[in-house]
């Protein structure tokens, strides 16, 4: 039986797979490989193991040849054996019982004579991950973990931590932890130690659910024995074990003042490491330990500088983002810090846009007296750049720095010389914040009004400089001479202005305007109003008619709501609240800093539910939902709202002594639904019937109202007499093989009501709505306008199930339907049912 | 603590898969990696399709081209792992991972094997590490476990296992045994310097000690120094026998700014008295990076100069010495991108050649400039219809090399043998690049 020549087995490269014969070629040829003994036997095989590993690598299932391999894998050729673990540690967990025959020949290896090899057949015997076969993990890791070799510990020592994951019974039973402990405290090699100290940390910590001993082990790795222990040896330690041990030692509360210099003293050269994880996790200690030393806490500010600042200019694009990330981190709570470093932060022209951004963050972060003027004309540069995102990113830090007040005057012309620029992006963006720094010094709106009055309207496509030119026309109309006819062409191009926000922009600026100069703007307000009323958008059209009421009204009460007297803005909301920035900073050294939020934010179920998206049914995120975890949801909601509201609320002048409830005050031109929707109670009938609108909005005025018996309810069947059961359960596995086996019975697309999209702003807040409404989800995601949603509901006391998805777009105020029923007969009174509950949605 | 790394290629394909931990993640995360990655606006498909271009050597080039330009963040949360991705010559190493760490640590480790497979392959691409996948496997094994990070030194993972050299190749033809473990376990994995083979045996004994310094300047469109700092790395290649303890001065350390150095490095004598001691390893490696800041020059300068009217923009670029550091200057290079808006250019240059690719990629090669005469290059570029201006001026990135000069003025002063008796030959060189030397128009 003589092998095949090598030459001819020998692919130019292994990478081409062609599938399933080759699968069944590979197997015949491994057979008659198993048995021979002949010369040469080890080179074929080596080609063979290389080609079956080649195909498992590009994703081709090859566990059918797990018989062959183990048959094959007595050889003395470590290249071999290494190929052999690979695949045996790959496919073991699908084929348990296979996976015994590897056990003989892993048990011996773990005997041989080169440590080499005894590492390698440890390491692989733990990687086996099959329960029923931890009974022969015990011995070989016993005697690895007393191993002569360094090496072999120090697999062994993952090994007890890799079976503590397939049973930690078997684990804790063996005493493994407690030799784990011993070996810390006493192996001469360091990366056992540190081994050790990681296998124990996440034991301990699993472990301390349960076992008040773990718990209180778990705590004494943060005394002072033990964390002196490792700092004393902490030179021995290899780079990433230092990592470790830093992060031990950041939780260590040191008893007075000199311990802490103590250990400050002893890490300082660590300050100056290659590795930039051993400096950033020095760092974190450096700053947590000092703490409650103000002034020392400045000094280590001082110190850590020179050494991040290396880093960021030195490493990787990789490398600088992430230092940069913390950075930023670091210069919100000291700004001072880097205020004369401004110029690591210029941007390079081939960086990656990412760290560019990170970059231009940085120079708004640490901008004050001394330097804005140098940083403002760096900033000016790159308007100029050839990437348009960074340059349009740039701009707006420009104008950050203007709203933080220094240097005020020069940057007022630098803004106005963007706008001179003729190019559309820059000229967008300038726009933006002309707006906002008019907000806030008022005093700057001779030169502004007069740059400003200069640009066409045509020339201005994107909505939001748009708006802000429209907001312009409307608060400076009486300096500019031509506001009115410039509104007027506007309104006449209505149909035209697709975003919903210019128009609403548009109504008001026009009112303004009307108030200031009555004969020159009357005809454009009527225009205005007329288009408004008749207008699709929900928004839009309610403020038409509030304002055309408040005229019908009395025009000077209407003046006094819609242009009143406005005081400057002081200071524009913060984004991030204190609490949150310091909760990122006691998580220094960790992925929050690079998220900007803190971990519960995104390792909570709760709120990586609504992150988890996926049209197919396949992946469908499971919703679990629990009692405990709703209060962080509901107060991130309530944040988000509070953002939502900032936003769209951009013309309100903010009184710096309201605290939030400014936002619903229906005394300016706020777009929020609630001021508006008021007013209208007693007219919601003439609307739909004066402006001829379609039934949709009109009966969604109705049942914001709750006024069920309205002539909008005509096209609303009254309710089915069909119930619900309040606890249906379904679980996914279910939901998708029913939603794959029924037919749609029914597709339906319904408008929802102001409210309710307002109230719209995470998935999950709709879900507790319908969950009320005997309605139960089961998976959710999206984000805004997008939202989609998969609920099922089950006839009350019978089995009979209900499937919906529903898409919702909250800019149309559209949902659409699609219902799949057990019992078809009954779909159209659920969705009856279901479109009730959801018209519900978001009133008090 | 890490559970996957994959290694991608540039289309997305998955080169190799390594599961480190029992939670076994899918490969189905490296699908939504491409798709948002792809789905992102920073990381746009550049498609030039056909530009007409003559330039000095009035030739014509018609030309479709398309590059993928990922430009993804590093970091990333998918809807099921944090994934963290290091991008090395169209290689994309992905790890992933559902539980916090610190950031910087698994980019740093993904540098490193990054560093390290490439140190062994001789060059990353697809093609290598698919045919050398089983040291890449071996490589990781030893690297990292269950997810930690272990041993990233190369030289002791070059005991450990053999790169594939054709050394080893011809040996394992004549000799039959390929295998490309070595028999033997590291000794320096049980010795106290574990950065260090454990006994080393040389019939020369030599240290060479370079530095390598590399120059960041920025000139802003007035031809101000905007910013200027040098990066200096000190590479070392010691090739000593027994356990040398060697100790390297300089004349005048106050001159750094900030330094970082191998584990070797023994702090004290550096913060007492500027001195680097340290027991080096075995072999090729960088002792130290150092940074100085606020230098006052450069050693060329580049005057672009743009005016545009009427559609046509007119554009004269002049190069020259400035400050003579002594050396030549030579491999200057001056590279800019022809902004969007240009339909064609039609440059010519005194010296050296132009060569504008299709991408809009304008690359100057003068080489060493000469003594008599500053070489310039100029030409007219063609606005797009309608504009009359240019308003997006482009960035000229400058490269140069001045061998036997270490531009920040740093000077090793001694270098000193200690503990082992041997006589042994000492070799100091310097070299300057430049590295994001750009000036703005």
């Amino acid at each position: 039986m003589a092998p095949p020549p090598p030459q001819s087995n020998r692919s130019p490269s292994p990478s081409q797979p062609s599938g399933k014969s080759e699968v069944s070629d590979l197997k015949l040829q491994l057979r008659q490989l198993a048995g021979s003994r002949a010369p040469g036997t080890d080179d074929s095989k080596r080609d063979l193991f290389k080609k079956v590993i080649s195909n498992m690598t590009i994703g081709i299932d090859v566990s059918s040849l797990f018989g062959e391999m183990v048959m094959c894998s007595a050889t003395s050729d470590i290249v071999l054996k290494k190929m052999c673990y690979l695949y045996v540690g790959n496919y073991a967990k699908v084929n348990p019982d296979l996976a015994l025959l590897t056990i003989n020949f892993l048990q011996r290896d773990c005997k041989d004579q080169d440590p080499m090899i005894r590492g390698l057949a440890l390491r692989s015997l733990c990687s086996l991950r099959v329960a029923n076969l931890v009974e022969y993990l015990v011995g070989p890791l016993g005697s690895g973990l007393k191993d002569n070799n360094s090496y072999v510990r120090t697999v062994a020592v993952i090994g007890v931590l890799k079976l503590y994951h397939i049973s930690a019974t078997t684990c804790i039973d063996a005493d493994f932890p407690e030799t784990l402990k011993h070996l810390m405290l006493n192996d001469q090699d360091t990366q056992v130690v540190a081994n050790c100290l990681s296998a124990l940390q996440e034991i301990w910590t699993l472990e301390s659910t349960t076992s008040e001993e773990a718990a209180r082990e778990r705590e004494n790795l943060h005394s002072k024995p033990y964390v002196y222990y490792f700092l004393n040896r902490i030179k021995e330690f290899s780079e990433w074990a230092q990592c470790l041990v830093m992060e031990l030692v950041a939780k260590y509360i040191p008893s007075d003042n000199s311990e802490i210099f103590d250990i400050m003293n002893l890490l300082e050269d660590r300050l100056q490491h290659a590795n930039g994880a051993v400096v950033l996790a020095t760092t974190k200690v450096f700053l947590h330990l000092t703490l409650s030393m103000a002034d020392v806490h400045q000094q280590v500010y001082e110190r850590i500088k020179a050494p991040l600042l290396t880093q960021v200019s030195s490493g990787s694009p990789e490398q600088s983002y992430a230092i940069l990330s913390h950075l930023h981190l670091l210069v919100m709570r000291a700004p001072y810090i880097f205020s004369s470093d401004y110029k690591h932060f210029y941007c390079q022209y081939n960086e990656p846009s990412y760290v560019k951004k990170l970059k231009l963050e940085m120079l708004t972060a640490v901008a004050n007296e001394s330097n804005t003027y140098e940083i403002v004309t760096e900033l000016c540069e790159y308007a100029a750049n050839v990437d348009i995102p960074i340059a349009r990113e740039s701009i707006r830090a420009v104008g950050k720095i203007a709203l933080q007040q220094y240097d005020v005057n020069a940057i007022v012309d630098r803004l106005l010389q963007f706008l001179e620029m003729e190019k559309d992006y820059v000229t967008s963006e300038a726009l933006v914040l002309v707006k906002d720094l008019l907000r806030k010094y008022p005093q700057w709106s001779q030169d502004c009004i007069a740059v400003v009055g200069n640009i066409s309207s045509n020339n201005v496509q994107e909505p939001k400089a748009k708006a802000a030119l429209i907001w312009m026309l409307g608060e400076y109309s009486q300096d500019m001479h031509d506001a009115p006819y410039v509104l007027e062409s506007l309104v006449e191009n209505w149909d035209e202005e697709h975003s919903a926000e210019v128009r609403l922009h548009l109504l008001t600026a026009v009112m303004k305007c009307f108030f200031k100069r009555p004969p020159e703007t009357q005809k454009a307000l009527g225009a205005a109003l007329a288009a408004g009323l008749a207008d699709f958008h929900q928004d839009v059209h309610d403020r038409a008619l509030f304002y055309y009421r408040l005229l019908q009204y009395n025009v000077s009460v209407a003046e006094s709501v819609v242009n009143p007297p406005k005081q400057a803005v002081s200071v524009f909301a913060d984004t991030q609240s204190s609490e949150v920035k310091d909760r990122i900073f006691d998580e220094f050294n960790s992925l929050s800093v690079v998220y900007q939020k803190p971990s519960y934010m995104f390792t909570d179920k709760e709120h990586r539910g609504t992150l988890e998206f996926s049209d197919e049914l396949g992946n469908l995120s499971i919703n679990a939902e629990t009692g405990d975890s709703v209060v962080p949801a509901q107060r991130v909601e309530e944040n988000d709202k509070d953002l939502l509201l900032s936003t769209t609320e951009k013309d309100d002048v903010r009184d710096p002594g309201s605290n939030g409830s400014a936002y619903n005050a229906p005394s300016y031109n706020g777009s929020a639904p609630s001021a508006t929707s008021q007013p209208l109670a007693d007219l919601a009938f003439s609307s739909t019937g004066a402006t001829g609108q379609a039934p949709a909005p009109g009966l969604a005025i109705d049942d914001l109202l709750g006024l069920d018996f309205s002539v909008g309810t005509a096209t609303t069947p009254s309710p089915p007499p069909l119930t619900l059961n309040p606890k249906a359960v379904l679980d996914p596995g279910t939901f998708q093989q029913k939603w794959r086996q029924l037919p749609i019975s029914l597709s339906e697309e319904y408008s929802l009501s102001p409210l309710g999209i307002a109230s719209l702003v995470t998935p999950n807040a709709l879900l507790r709505h319908m969950q009320s409404h005997s309605i139960q989800c089961i998976a959710s995601g999206g984000q805004s306008p997008n939202f989609k949603f998969f609920f099922f509901a089950q006839k009350a006391e019978e089995a009979s199930i209900y499937l919906v998805e529903c898409i919702i777009n909250t800019s149309s105020a559209k949902s659409q339907i699609k219902i799949k029923a057990d019992d078809q007969s009954s779909s159209q009174a659920f969705s009856t049912l279901f479109q009730s509950a959801l018209s519900k949605f978001g009133l008090p | 603590m890490l559970q996957c790394i994959f290694l991608l290629s540039d289309s997305g394909e998955v080169i190799l898969e390594k599961q480190l931990t029992g939670h076994r993640v899918d490969r189905s995360i490296c699908n939504w990696f491409w798709d948002h990655t792809n789905s992102q606006p920073n990381s746009y498909k550049v498609v030039i399709i056909i530009i007409i271009i003559t330039f000095s050597l009035s030739s014509i080039i018609i030309f479709d081209f398309s590059v993928l330009c990922l430009q993804q963040q590093p970091v990333i949360a998918s809807p099921t792992h944090y994934l963290f991705q290091v991008c090395r010559e169209g290689i994309t190493f992905l790890a992933c991972t559902q539980v916090e760490m610190p950031p910087l640590m698994a980019i740093e480790f993904l540098c490193r094997v990054a560093d390290v497979i490439n140190g062994y392959l001789g060059g990353l691409n697809e093609d290598s590490i698919k045919d050398n996948f089983v040291i890449v496997y071996e490589l990781l094994d030893e690297m990292i476990d269950n997810g930690f990070p272990l041993t990233t030194e190369p030289n002791i993972l070059q005991e450990m296992i053999a790169p594939p050299n054709i050394v080893s190749k011809v040996l394992s033809v004549v000799t039959g045994n390929s295998s490309n473990v070595s028999d033997t376990l590291p000794g320096s994995t049980a010795s106290c310097v574990p950065w260090r083979t454990a006994d080393p045996k040389y019939a020369n004994n030599e240290v060479y000690v370079d530095l390598v310094e590399q120059m960041d300047a920025t000139i802003n469109r007035d031809g101000v120094l905007v910013k200027c700092e040098i990066n200096g790395e000190v590479q070392v290649n010691s090739h000593i026998t027994g356990l040398p303890d060697l100790t390297l001065s300089f004349a005048n350390p106050s001159i750094l700014d900030d330094v970082r150095f191998h584990p070797c490095v023994r702090f004290r004598p550096w913060e007492s008295n500027q001195i680097l001691s340290f027991v080096p390893p075995d072999g090729q490696f960088k002792l130290m990076n150092y940074r100085v800041r606020k230098l006052k020059s450069t050693p060329i300068y580049v005057k672009p100069q743009l005016t545009s009217d009427g559609g046509i923009c007119r554009l004269n670029v002049m190069v020259g010495m400035r400050n003579d550091p002594g050396k030549t200057v030579d491999s200057v290079n001056v590279q800019f991108q022809l902004p969007p808006c240009i339909l064609s250019a039609d440059l010519t240059s005194t010296h050296g050649t132009v060569n504008i690719l299709s991408n809009k990629t304008c690359t100057w090669s003068i080489g060493r400039i000469p003594k008599d005469k500053a070489p310039s290059m100029s030409g007219t570029l063609v606005l797009e219809t309608g504009l009359e201006r240019l308003h997006v001026f482009p960035t000229f990135q400058v490269d140069f090399r001045i061998m036997g000069v270490a531009l920040s003025g740093l000077q090793i002063d001694k270098l000193d043998l200690k503990t082992v008796p041997y006589r042994f030959y000492k070799g100091f060189r310097a070299l300057t690049r430049a590295g994001e030397f750009e000036v703005r128009s």
